[in-house]
């Protein structure tokens, strides 16, 4: 083991060629510039390519393009970029090409505030392209640590479901220092859980059965399978046809493939969740650090206070919110995202309430005085304009 | 030592505080404590002040913020005065040339003429940072003379003797 | 058709699902006859499109390995794909003129740039005829469609001071040609030498639409009146004459002059690979 006091894109970068990441095509963006910067060099090294592309929409083409030919890849940006990864995202997603994509998030929207953390892509990345009919993988660190891992575990993940994973990161996980331990023996990979998964290569003819099954091998060009994939809806062996009964296939493929296999995707963290407590903090990413700080804190004093982390935001995991309890989402955007998805999964007499922040974390100090409101059954109305409406 | 340690740096563009807070939380990787560092970017960094939290602990860190720090190395005037109110009960490391002190609050605020000494013993005032990482070290106790001071040098691309007295000038000033 | 088909050809998609009379089967002819006479087999090549009428009607034709990628983004497909595939397979596009100069413009200017092989047979029908016939960026000046009811009056981008294969060559591009799909043999040799630049290749060949372009421009929807308004504005390179739009042959041929993207990556990647590998250092 290796012990670094490094940035998140560091643990990326070290994550990804770990799994077997031999082609990373990017376009400069704060604050995943640095990623593209260390693929640049650390790639060549072990045999691995790194092209910079005229945009994003071509760097995501490009990572799937190399995908397709067998090489597993990976793509790194922040939320304009992200949104430029639409097309090419559907695109994977349909013809079912494992790749990974990692998303640190900024302030929004559009180019805002480039060098300060946001979330405002939760959403962006459950639909990160058009047409619905499909499920999506995401996964969310807190830590450089942990990013570390989850990028070892997306390109597990994209493998063995056929389809592009993102990690959605923020500006601090990417940019923030931290000590960072990275195996090296295969011994110290097992004990830190790290899961690979082979490329494989599908030999055809049926490329697209209508089953819910993982594990099926890939799509790959070049190996004279007689391998189709297109934008279309596909029969089984891969031609274009439009009819409902094939896109209905097609349809139930993309979704259950995911959904009927929840326990190899889900994570979450939970704390103090077992003495019924009254308010149960959720959060995900960096903010929810200081939420576990701040719950461990205000139990010390007596409240009775838990928290929950998705780990795995996507899909979404609504057995975590069975408890009927105060719910506040802490998250780093103002419109509240996340607090949406704990409302429709909460018990329906739970109170569920909303703190956003953007730019910068919220504080233990604001969220105890948050519990505090909460327990009195005062509202979170803070000053003029900063009210909580979702 | 306590269990959670906060470290804020803190002063203007080019006096070394990002470069310092990564030596003080290298140094502590090296004694074997987790370690999380938060740097300011973007605008903080043209405008008043660069901002480097360091949070050190022998278990798993969460918040990797630092709302009431153990030890506050104040650099500049603007960084006293946005982040001098956070310490409720550490220690504030300032440099005078640049920093006057409240001197009404009840916490120890010691002096540490980092600038002045570097340029008159070392000839420029770039060494003024390493003068401040050697005083700290000898305040936080719990941090290893030794194994700073080669983290120091591991860091530091250039002028090593000139660190090493810097670092043992603010070791023994303080 | 009935050799080439049965080497090369998908028999589920024979016949075409292509309309009456309309030109997309000559040119896919010529190419695959072009593939033929120079000994490739179907496990040679990726056969890849795009979409709009020439994207749709030529997918899954080719027996082999064969895609369809999202609109105008086949060549950013490509350069990725280049990488990770077999290097002695050759990728081979039939794509819309759309596609190629509308949407797909920046990403075919740094194919070009990087001369990643490619060889693009641009199957232009004179703008957007799968979406019932809208003006494209190749649609004559004065021709009334769908979206220029008054006549196409904004500049396009096959003139003599504005072709588009001008700013193709620019960009890098080390072959470049332009036929009408009426040029029979003179259209596969052209394929053939396209196909023997290791770099990108670009066809451009006009055919024609009867369906929409044909009704919408000219009022007819009678394939020969079609085929003799295109062939009437068609004349070979160097035999220019008054009315003519479409200049016929290679506009330029820098076959194999300069490296090819993937090769040189190969390259690269292979000298710092072994490098790191010899010194152990990371």
């Amino acid at each position: 083991m290796k012990r670094y006091l490094e940035t998140g894109n560091f643990a990326i970068t070290q994550g990804a060629i770990i799994a077997g990441c031999r082609g990373f095509f990017g376009y400069p963006i704060t604050p995943a510039t640095e990623i593209a910067e260390a693929m640049s060099r650390l790639l060549p090294q072990v045999g691995g390519y790194y092209v910079q592309t005229e945009d994003e929409t071509a760097a995501m083409h490009l990572a799937v393009g190399a995908a397709l030919g067998g090489m597993k890849t990976m793509t790194a940006t922040s939320g304009p970029g992200y949104i430029l990864y639409a097309d090419p995202y559907g695109w994977a997603i349909g013809c079912e090409i494992p790749l990974v994509v990692l998303n640190s998030q900024r302030v929004g929207p559009v180019s805002g505030i480039t060098g300060a953390p946001g979330q405002g892509e939760f959403y962006l990345t459950r639909y990160p392209t058009q047409g619905g009919n499909f499920e999506t993988i995401v996964l969310a660190p807190n830590s450089a640590q942990e990013a570390f891992f989850l990028t070892v575990e997306a390109f597990y993940l994209s493998e063995r479901f056929r389809t592009p994973v993102t990690i959605l990161a923020d500006q601090l996980i990417t940019d923030g220092w931290e000590d960072i331990s990275i195996p090296e023996t295969d011994e110290e990979k097992e004990a830190m859980g790290l899961r690979f998964a082979e490329r494989k290569v599908h030999p055809g003819p049926e490329f697209y059965p209508p089953t819910d099954e993982i594990d099926l091998p890939p799509v790959v060009l070049g190996h004279n399978t007689g391998a189709l994939c297109s934008d279309w809806t596909p029969t089984e062996e891969g031609y274009d046809i439009e009819t409902v009964e094939a896109q209905h296939k097609h349809a139930y493929r993309l979704i259950y493939k995911i959904r009927n296999h929840m326990d190899l995707i889900s994570r979450y963290e939970t704390l103090f969740l077992d003495d019924d407590p009254e308010i149960i903090a959720v959060s995900f990413g960096t903010p929810s650090r200081v939420v576990k700080t701040a719950v461990k804190k205000a139990r010390e004093k007596g409240v009775k206070v838990g928290m929950v982390r998705p780990i795995t935001l996507w899909p979404f995991p609504d057995d975590l919110f069975n408890k009927k309890a105060i719910y506040l989402s802490v998250e780093l955007n103002y419109d509240g995202q996340l607090v949406r998805e704990v409302q429709r999964a909460a018990p329906c007499d739970s109170e569920v309430h909303f703190f956003g922040k953007c730019g910068e974390l919220p504080t233990v100090a604001e969220l105890h005085d948050l519990f505090d409101k909460l327990l009195k059954g005062e509202p979170l109305k803070r000053q003029g304009w900063e009210t909580e409406a979702w | 030592m306590k269990e959670r340690v906060e470290i804020l740096v803190s002063g203007f563009g080019g006096q070394g505080v990002v470069r310092l807070g990564q030596i003080v939380g290298l140094g502590a990787v090296h004694q074997g404590f987790r370690v999380t560092m938060l740097k300011s970017h973007g605008t903080e960094q043209r405008g008043g002040y660069v901002r480097t939290q360091v949070v050190l602990s022998k278990q798993e860190i969460d918040s990797p913020l630092v709302e009431d720090p153990d030890y506050f190395c104040a650099l500049s005037s603007a960084a006293y005065k946005q982040f001098g109110h956070l310490v409720t009960h550490g220690i504030i490391l300032y440099d005078p040339s640049f920093v006057q002190v409240d001197e009404s609050r009840d916490i120890k605020q010691i002096a540490v003429p980092a600038t002045d000494t570097a340029v008159e013993k070392l000839g420029r005032p770039i060494y003024a940072n390493i003068i401040m990482l050697g005083a700290l070290t000898k305040v936080a106790d719990f941090f290893d003379k030794e194994n700073m001071l080669k983290t120091m040098l591991s860091v530091v691309p250039k002028f090593h003797e000139e660190n090493r007295q810097a670092f043992e000038i603010g070791y023994n000033m303080v | 058709m009935d050799y080439l088909a049965e080497k090369y050809l998908r028999p589920r998609k024979i016949p075409s699902t292509a309309c009456s009379g309309c030109g997309l089967g000559v040119i896919q002819k010529a190419l695959v006859k072009a593939i033929d006479e120079l000994g490739y087999g179907v496990s040679d090549i990726i056969w890849g499109t795009s979409i709009g009428c020439a994207g749709r009607q030529t997918f899954a034709t080719w027996k082999g390995d064969g895609f369809a990628g999202t609109h105008g983004r086949v060549y950013a497909i490509a350069r990725g794909l280049r990488l990770a595939i077999p290097p002695e397979k050759k990728l081979v596009f039939t794509v819309g003129d759309g596609d190629a100069f509308g949407i797909g413009f920046n990403h075919l200017l740094h194919a070009a740039r990087t001369n990643t092989q490619m060889t693009i047979a641009v199957c232009d029908n004179l703008g957007y005829q799968s979406t019932g016939g809208q003006f494209g960026w190749t649609t004559p000046s004065g021709v009334k469609t769908d979206s220029s009811p008054y006549g196409m009056f904004e500049p396009n981008w096959v003139r003599d001071d504005m072709d588009v294969l001008h700013i193709l060559r620019e960009a890098g591009a080390t072959f470049l040609a332009r036929h009408v799909s009426m040029d029979g043999p003179r259209l596969e040799a052209t394929f053939k030498k396209a196909l023997q630049n290791n770099g990108f290749s670009l066809v451009h060949v006009i055919y024609p639409c009867t369906t929409n372009f044909g009704n919408n421009a000219l009022g007819t929807r009678r394939a020969v009146d079609i085929f003799r308004w295109i062939k009437e504005r068609a004349a070979p390179l160097g035999e220019e004459r008054e009315g003519v739009i479409w200049k016929t042959g290679i506009y330029y041929d820098a076959s194999n002059s300069r490296p090819e993207f993937s090769e040189l990556m190969r390259e690269k990647v292979g000298e710092i690979h072994r490098r790191y590998q010899n010194e152990g250092a990371s």
